[in-house]
């Protein structure tokens, strides 16, 4: 048992490293209410707890009080020691993590390597048969990462993971999974893991009311930084105006979402505090460039397979009105196809907002608008964009911004038909390939890792989102990324392969957001992360 | 006392519905003079003016007289295009629903039959399915445009229609004289066109104007579900949407395009009890 | 009787059939939900064989056989967004929460309705006819989410808290969404009241009554709204539906947890079993109300037996 009386002093150095508009822990000789719920006001709820099912950005949030991964972050994003003590390379081709010891589930079952090994296999779905569980139909590791080729035992406290050819990030995706318990996994099945989840986190679930709420109590056996509050509620609010009212109101001390006018507007209210940071959400147009013969995609080469054409879409998107008008500033332009927050991410020079440049460089790849109708044309075809726009998914600003963007398409001679269509349509829409030739759509690409790779990954096989697949020497530079052990050369190969994605512009960048909450000048000690969850632990609320 | 005599003395007495008929008449007037009226292009977009309030609150200036939207359009421009989208699509949208319905009614009336039980089976099992979901469902696999959103408005509500005539069909048939055009000779169509249309219109007309106004209000609901009119296109429902997230920030955003749906729609329900009142015989005997 | 009856059961197998035959092929038109179970970094062959593993590969006319012989038994399926039963979901979902609302809202209409409506009808064609109509009206000429999201303006953040502007679980919770809720059936109940008063006010017993010299409220209240109010039962018990529909929209502004906003959620995302139970439970509702409803009037009034 730890003793509490050091865990201001850790709750303090949490705060700290906060990003903007972290609420820096000076209270700490002010009462704090050690039993106080601590009320959330979230915008969906999670449909199942099982981690294996996908970390999106409000799932995270729910899935990581409960359970937790080898590699945990800091607030600034930086890998610090989780369910993992350190991790490293052993010779080309595996990497070892020593576990932590003494770690134990919140149903009493411990923690060790025969845990992490049941988890290897449920992500690469290997021996489920062996255990018994009907896995839940996702997609595996097995074919992002086929790699991978085996993992063991050293010892209760080591594991060891061996893969066919040298895999620098392999720490970050495995390490950055969350584990969930052997035992219980194997007896409840995954069902049970999703009804009743079981971790090693701060935080205990006792009742989960659908669509409502999910409460937590403070976990007293967690091995780190605890709770300062005795009760988390994650109260499911969805519209922003109501989660503003309840914060108001007092009804709860945290508010998810924080849409960029009222974050502004928010900022100078004395009563209520605004905590932000940047996170790995990237919105982008993403634009069919797919050659027929690679992909079946109607038949057709996909219309903007030429560079320039691209470049020139990205130089009519003026990316800085949208982030200061219709964010708020609450987003960065960002040119590099990696987040600002991820490792190994290079900053890249923006696209310059120049309708005169980006209509040269349409009539340079043969695009000019022969018969007068305002419309670009070649061999008697106009540049008709047909834009798949995924409304009321990614949120307000989203939507204002896909609309904005289609205005100033149409300022450079670019015809847009705007086609709006629930998440579900466009994902199916990706997955079968239906994307007319001249199709296109916006979309946020997030990432639940803390490297590079996942983003430039994107144009490397044929998945969802690539659409404009990198060719030869891209890929030669990606694959070099992905094989380089040595950090230093690793990060200058990276460095370069985004500076040429930037230039071949596989997507047109139209901003990478920022997250923002809103407190009640009661909470103590919350940092917004740049990872995508809320992290409550050290958290306090004032008397 | 001829019809039209009786009709307009009833709404001399009847404030609420003359004041509602005046509505009507202005919001179409307004709608056909959109292009002279409006101060400028209501999809244009200006990010700079984003968000200017209206000219009479400090910030706001003449140019856009009820201020400017998210992407800085003219709000007052929107509002005149979107009378016309509202407009149409609740026309349309009732237009077709009446025409499918009434035919189909009167078909189940008169022929009864086999014919009858099968169409008013299709009524119920159309009924007991829940409206909006079959409009959300119907959408995503449609797309949404303003064609596919009068289509699923009128497909949600050609049963009322349809089960009103068959009423009325039903009873008209055992009239002496349909049974007396009948004995004449004439043919199943041209009774059913010249004898039985003519004295089920009555209740049609009445539905049909409420449903008016439930297919406004229903088009608004469907853009809050995300499954509206495809922007930039103004409409009424659109703007209500956009500007829900801004109740606090931008209130004009959603007052507006609010208070448009309310007036209109509250003017057409008053006409439409106006009707009511005029063409319900039921209740013409309590007078 | 038994063979009017019967007919009727009979008519409600049909509709719950068609129901879900319905919902069974218009969920499946919009497509599938594979895509909602793998990463946006998936290949085309995770996709498919996340699909295989659903189930979703086979021949249409199979599933849909599979489907309709399971439906008697009440086993819809496991949700594929929740790994649980869909029917059980569905009813956590309708009981308590979608029937707390749609019944307070019912209530809520019925208890405003009465007042208006006699007072409609008593003073027809003038002053208080006018605004009472008028103001039922004006609540059934609003989207029911405007209306909902100005009540949360101005009782929850205008005055600062007095009702809450989400959740469920207590009555000051229920009160701002089941008004929301009842504004749109009220014009159309104070229209029923006020036809069904004129009509009974006209009758000779109501004229006795006055004539001998009872009291106006009495003959308001005892004689007259008794026998108005028949119709005005049977259009609020047919008009169930109608609640049931609105709560898809009340139910997501005021983050109510009932089976209107699982239903609109479970449409986008995909989720096949959960969309089939929802539809079926209100059909089933919705054909139970209006079977009482008919046997109710076949009682009353023997002439309905034989059309």
């Amino acid at each position: 048992m730890m003793r509490p009386t050091w865990i201001p002093a850790i709750a303090c150095s949490l705060a700290l490293f906060g990003g903007t508009g972290v609420v820096a822990s000076q209270t700490r000789s002010e009462a704090v209410d050690p039993e106080a719920e601590l009320i959330v006001a979230m915008p969906d709820d999670t449909q199942n707890m099982d981690p294996r099912l996908g970390m999106g950005s409000v799932r995270s949030t729910y899935i990581r009080q409960v359970f937790e991964s080898l590699v945990d972050t800091d607030a600034q994003g930086r890998p610090v020691p989780g369910l993992a003590l350190s991790w490293k390379q052993v010779g080309d081709a595996a990497w070892e993590f020593a576990l932590r010891p003494g770690v134990r589930f919140h149903n009493g079952e411990a923690f060790n390597a025969d845990t992490v090994l049941f988890n290897l296999d449920r992500m690469f779905k290997k021996n489920l048969d062996k255990w018994g569980i009907k896995d839940v139909p996702t997609a595996g590791f097995d074919r992002t990462y086929p790699f991978v080729t085996r993992w063991e035992k050293v010892d209760d406290l080591t594991v060891r993971v061996h893969t066919s050819e040298p895999a620098p990030t392999l720490w970050d995706f495995i390490g950055r999974e969350p584990m969930v318990p052997k035992d219980y996994t194997i007896k409840s099945g995954i069902d049970g893991l999703n009804e009743r989840p079981v971790g090693t986190g701060p935080w205990r679930l006792v009742e989960w009311k659908r669509k409502d709420s999910m409460r937590f109590e403070r976990w007293d056996g967690y091995w780190g930084t605890r709770p300062q509050v005795g009760r988390l509620r994650l109260q499911v609010i969805p519209e922003a105006a109501s989660r503003i009212a309840a914060l108001k109101a007092g009804q709860v001390a945290i508010i998810d979402a924080v849409p960029p006018l009222d974050a502004s507007v928010l900022a100078r209210d004395p009563s209520v505090r605004v905590a932000s940071s940047p996170q790995k959400l990237l919105c982008r147009l993403y634009l069919n460039g797919r050659p027929k013969e690679a992909f079946d995609s109607g038949g057709r080469d996909g219309l903007f397979a030429d560079a320039r054409v691209r470049q020139a879409l990205a130089m009519a998107v003026n990316q800085d009105a949208i982030v200061k008008k219709v964010l708020h500033g609450y987003a960065q332009v960002n040119a590099s196809p990696v987040a600002s927050v991820s490792y190994g991410f290079a900053a890249q020079e923006p696209y310059p907002y120049d309708p005169k440049r980006a209509q040269a460089l349409l009539a340079e790849a043969g695009w000019r608008d022969t018969n007068g109708d305002g419309v670009v044309d070649k061999g008697g075809e106009a540049l008709a964009l047909q834009l798949l726009f995924p409304i009321k998914h990614y949120g307000q600003a989203f939507d204002e911004t896909t609309p904005a963007m289609a205005e100033m398409l149409k300022g450079i001679g670019i015809r847009v038909d705007i086609k709006p269509v629930d998440f579900g349509t466009l994902l199916q829409t990706v997955t079968k390939g239906t994307l007319p030739w001249n199709g296109g759509f916006t979309a946020c690409r997030t990432s639940n890792n803390l490297d590079a790779d996942d983003y430039v990954r994107d144009w490397a096989a044929v998945t969802l989102i690539n659409w404009v697949p990198y060719p030869p020497e891209l890929l030669d530079l990606y694959r070099a990324t992905r094989r380089e052990l040595d950090a230093k050369k690793r990060l200058a190969l990276l460095a370069d392969l985004q500076r040429r994605v930037r230039d071949w512009t596989p997507v047109v960048p139209l901003f990478q957001e920022t997250k923002v909450y809103a407190l009640s000048p009661r909470v103590v000690g919350f940092a917004a992360l740049s990872e995508l969850h809320m992290d409550f632990r050290g958290v306090a609320l004032r008397k | 006392m001829t019809f039209a005599a009786r009709a307009a003395r009833r709404l001399g007495r009847d404030g609420p519905a003359l004041a509602g008929l005046a509505v009507i008449l202005a919001t179409s007037l307004v709608a056909m003079a959109a292009p002279a009226l409006a101060p400028t292009d209501p999809v244009r977009n200006d990010l700079l003016a984003r968000l200017t309030p209206p000219m009479w609150v400090a910030g706001g200036n003449r140019a856009h007289p009820l201020g400017t939207d998210t992407l800085g359009r003219d709000v007052l421009s929107r509002l005149l295009y979107g009378a016309r989208v509202s407009i149409l699509v609740g026309l349309a949208a009732v237009g077709m629903a009446g025409a499918v319905g009434v035919v189909l009614g009167l078909v189940a009336g008169y022929y009864r039959g086999w014919l009858d039980d099968a169409l008013m089976r299709l009524g119920d099992i159309h009924l007991a399915f829940p409206v909006l979901l079959l409009g959300v469902a119907l959408l995503s696999v449609l797309g949404a445009s303003l064609a596919n959103l009068i289509l699923v408005l009128a497909i949600s509500g050609w049963v009322t229609y349809a089960r009103i005539v068959r009423g009325e069909t039903l009873s008209l048939t055992e009239r002496e004289f349909v049974a007396a055009a009948r004995a004449l000779g004439a043919g199943d169509r041209h009774v059913l066109w010249r004898h039985i249309l003519p004295n089920v219109w009555p209740p049609i007309i009445v539905v049909a104007t409420f449903s008016v106004a439930r297919m406004i209000i229903a088009e608004a609901s469907l853009s809050f579900l995300g499954l509206g009119i495809p922007p930039p296109a103004p409409s009424w429902g659109a703007m209500l949407d956009e500007g829900r997230n801004y109740i606090t920030t931008g209130w004009w955003l959603a007052l507006f395009p609010g208070v448009a749906i309310l007036v209109l729609v509250l003017g057409i329900n008053l006409v439409g009890d106006w009707l009511r009142d005029l063409l319900d015989p039921r209740l013409e005997r309590g007078l | 009787m038994r063979r009017f009856l019967l007919r009727r059961l009979l008519h409600a197998l049909i509709v719950v059939w068609g129901v879900v035959t319905v919902v069974f092929f218009l969920v499946r038109l919009t497509g599938d939900p594979s895509a909602f179970l793998v990463d946006q970094s998936a290949t085309r062959e995770e996709v498919a064989a996340v699909r295989a593993q659903l189930g979703l590969d086979r021949p249409l006319l199979v599933q849909y056989f599979e489907f309709l012989a399971a439906v008697p038994r009440g086993d819809f399926g496991i949700s594929i967004r929740e790994r649980r039963p869909a029917m059980a979901m569905v009813l956590g979902h309708f009981w308590p929460a979608t029937v707390e609302l749609a019944a307070a809202a019912i209530l809520l209409s019925t208890a405003l309705a009465i007042p208006l409506g006699i007072v409609s009808a008593t003073h027809k064609d003038r002053a208080p006819d006018h605004a009472s109509r008028l103001a039922s009206l004006l609540l059934q000429s609003m989207p029911s989410f405007w209306l909902g999201l100005m009540l949360i303006l101005f009782f929850a953040v205008q005055l600062g808290g007095l009702l809450p502007a989400y959740g469920s679980g207590t009555l000051r919770h229920l009160i701002l969404p089941a008004v929301a809720l009842a504004a749109a059936p009220l014009a159309q109940n104070v229209r029923l009241i006020r036809a069904g008063m004129l009509e009974v006010l006209q009758q000779d017993y109501v004229r006795t009554a006055r004539a001998k010299g009872a009291p106006e409220r009495l003959v308001l209240y005892r004689h007259a709204l008794r026998n108005a109010a028949l119709p005005f039962i049977t259009v609020t018990g047919l008009s169930l539906g109608f609640m049931l529909s609105g709560t898809i929209i009340i139910e997501t502004v005021f983050s109510w947890p009932g089976l209107g906003r699982l239903l609109v959620q479970a449409v986008p995302g995909r989720d096949f079993p959960v969309i089939q139970a929802g539809v079926f439970l209100f059909a089933v509702i919705f054909v139970a109300v209006n079977l009482v409803v008919d046997l109710l009037y076949a009682v009353v009034d023997p002439r309905v037996r034989l059309s």
